[in-house]
């Protein structure tokens, strides 16, 4: 069998963690620079605050029920995270977790006596309440598709599924396959579910019916073959290692207000490809590619309820030698933003991209090109140790500006309780 | 909190370190027979957190606990994953407010949490919905020397 634990309204509980005043009233948690509702408690869901939606939007709706609001808090959430997974370890021994996302992860209870499973899947769920304070739902079936399926199930039926769900019988795996929407499973894209719909298969029952031949046909061949397996109970979709080494680094973020002025996208940029970088020598990599875009403001005409952006202009330049240091790749990262600005225009965001990124102990050297490697070496590393050690940046390019008034909003932003001694909770 | 969810682990919660973290005695000049008894220097970690991810970090801000010597400005560590029992120091949330207390069972639906410090009367709890055990407060810490808590405030 394989479970899945899935955190309630992560975000949301996060906050009320330390606001406990807030238990069993409307949260909602914003997005980056303030624009979208990213997380609904449950409370805030019944009031009919759509998932994605502008902040601006949903306001009216906020300020007359009196929604309690907070601009993300990655570091609280991180850090809660951390434990949830970290106490998921200590419980099952962590060659049978695999983190799924922030607030997801899958368990390989396979080697687990079927009749001990409902008891195991209890007290992960209590002990995880209990030492994290995250409230959790837990779906177990015998493939990971079916154990994403009861955890949608437990938890669309708090009360009576006390959100933890076993399937562990076929009738029980018949009922809530019958239960199930095709656009509610895991893997099905909205594309897919249309697909599926017209074909007029509107159940998980009625697609797990459908021949292996069929799913390769219509539902994107292998990927396709195996959602199918999984749906009729044959495990196909095996346990991941996490991928250690990204092959693709990116640090994008909305700018607080349009910015028009060169000399602050070049801030942004700088601080951007000085954040990508970081993240390169931590997965102890080097990048031999550089990508900077932008994105340009849309005019506030006709909003259809979804964010869109105008249009984003790119410029990549290919280094002579692949590097992680921040000084080499904010030089580039620079001369690419002059490139892509146009004097009178209004941006909103901008990113940076590395690629072609390979381990940092096998660069390949330039013949024409003096290697001065370990120098930029020996300084990145203390930079990043310090800023570890002290946290906030402490040292930085002074490309990447020390006003920062293209940094982004937080106007509703929570302390950082569980990293920042400063911030500690307050009791009496 | 039921007392049988208690999960005793081996978990020290401090184990982020490797065996290359200790130096080798000989990289100071201290010749290789000294090397047998390398080991890892004292780390505060190892005696005050019991469980890493189930420990949190508070901040006392007022006198209430004061008979107990907690004073306001203190460090508490509080441990979730420890079991609660008669006459312990916790953090206890009654009617959505973080206070310090300390508790005592009246019987299964009530109980009752003490100030030490006069000031403050004791709240008695009739109703379980009102009130939640938060966690258990293991320990106080207090900087003494000036240029500590200077060294701090940065």
């Amino acid at each position: 069998m394989f479970a899945i634990v899935d955190c309630n309204s992560f975000y949301c509980s996060c906050e009320r963690l330390f606001r406990p005043a807030l238990e069993g009233q409307p949260v909602v948690v914003l997005s980056n620079n303030d624009g979208c509702i990213i997380a609904r408690s449950d409370e805030a869901k019944s009031l009919g605050i759509d998932m994605g939606i502008p902040y601006f939007m949903a306001k009216p709706l906020i300020e007359k029920y009196k929604v309690a609001t907070f601009s993300s808090n990655y570091n609280l959430y991180g850090n809660l995270s951390w434990r949830v997974m970290e106490t998921l370890r200590i419980l099952i021994g962590q060659q049978y977790v695999e983190v799924y996302s922030v607030d997801e992860a899958f368990i390989d209870l396979r080697h687990i006596p079927q009749a001990q499973i409902m008891a195991l899947a209890k007290k992960i769920k209590t002990t995880v309440e209990m030492w994290t304070g995250i409230k959790v739902s837990v779906g177990v079936a015998p493939t990971k598709v079916l154990s994403k399926l009861a955890n949608r199930l437990a938890k669309k039926n708090k009360e009576a599924t006390e959100c933890v769900l076993v399937l562990n019988t076929p009738n029980k795996i018949m009922q809530a396959l019958e239960r199930t929407p095709v656009a509610d499973i895991w893997g099905i894209g909205r594309q897919y579910a249309q697909k599926l719909l017209a074909n007029n298969i509107l159940t998980a029952h009625q697609l797990s019916k459908q021949t292996l031949m069929w799913a390769h046909k219509h539902l994107g061949g292998v990927v396709g073959v195996r959602l199918v397996r999984e749906l009729q109970g044959n495990p196909s979709i095996e346990m991941q290692t996490p991928l250690i080494c990204k092959q693709m680094i990116a640090t994008t973020r909305m700018f607080g207000k349009p910015v028009n002025n060169l000399q602050h996208i070049k801030e942004a940029v700088a601080t951007y490809t000085a954040r990508a970088a970081e993240k390169l020598r931590r997965q102890y990599s080097v990048a031999k590619a550089i990508t900077v875009f932008i994105v340009q403001q849309q005019p506030a005409n006709n909003y259809s309820g979804r964010y869109k952006h105008g249009p984003s202009i790119s410029a990549s330049t290919t280094l002579t030698i692949a590097t992680s240091s921040s000084g080499l790749l904010i030089k580039q990262a620079l001369l690419l933003a002059e490139q892509l600005y146009a004097e009178g225009g209004s941006y909103k965001k901008a990113g940076v991209i590395l690629s072609h990124i390979a381990p940092n102990d096998s660069i390949q050297c330039n013949l024409f090109v003096a290697n001065n490697h370990t120098k930029h070496n020996k300084l990145m590393q203390a930079v990043d140790n310090i800023n570890f050690a002290m946290r906030n940046d402490i040292v930085k390019f002074a490309a990447s500006g020390t006003e920062r008034n293209w940094k982004m909003q937080q106007n509703f932003i929570s302390p950082r309780y569980t990293t920042r001694w400063h911030e500690l909770c307050l009791v009496h | 909190m039921p007392s049988d969810l208690f999960i005793p682990t081996a978990y020290t919660g401090s184990k982020q370190f490797e065996q290359q973290d200790v130096v080798t005695a000989n990289a100071s000049g201290f010749g290789a027979a000294a090397d047998d008894y390398a080991e890892r220097g004292i780390d505060l970690n190892e005696q005050l957190v019991m469980n890493k991810p189930a420990t949190f970090f508070f901040r006392m801000n007022s006198d209430a606990m004061s008979g107990s010597g907690i004073e306001a400005g203190d460090i508490l560590i509080v441990d979730r994953s420890i079991p609660l029992s008669n006459h312990k120091i916790i953090i206890a949330v009654v009617d959505g407010d973080i206070v310090v207390r300390r508790w005592e069972q009246i019987n299964k639906d009530s109980c009752t949490l003490h100030a030490d410090n006069k000031k403050y009367s004791t709240i008695t709890v009739q109703s379980f919905n009102h009130y939640q055990c938060w966690g258990v407060v293991t320990c106080h810490i207090r900087l003494l020397d000036a240029s500590l808590i200077a060294f701090n405030k940065k």
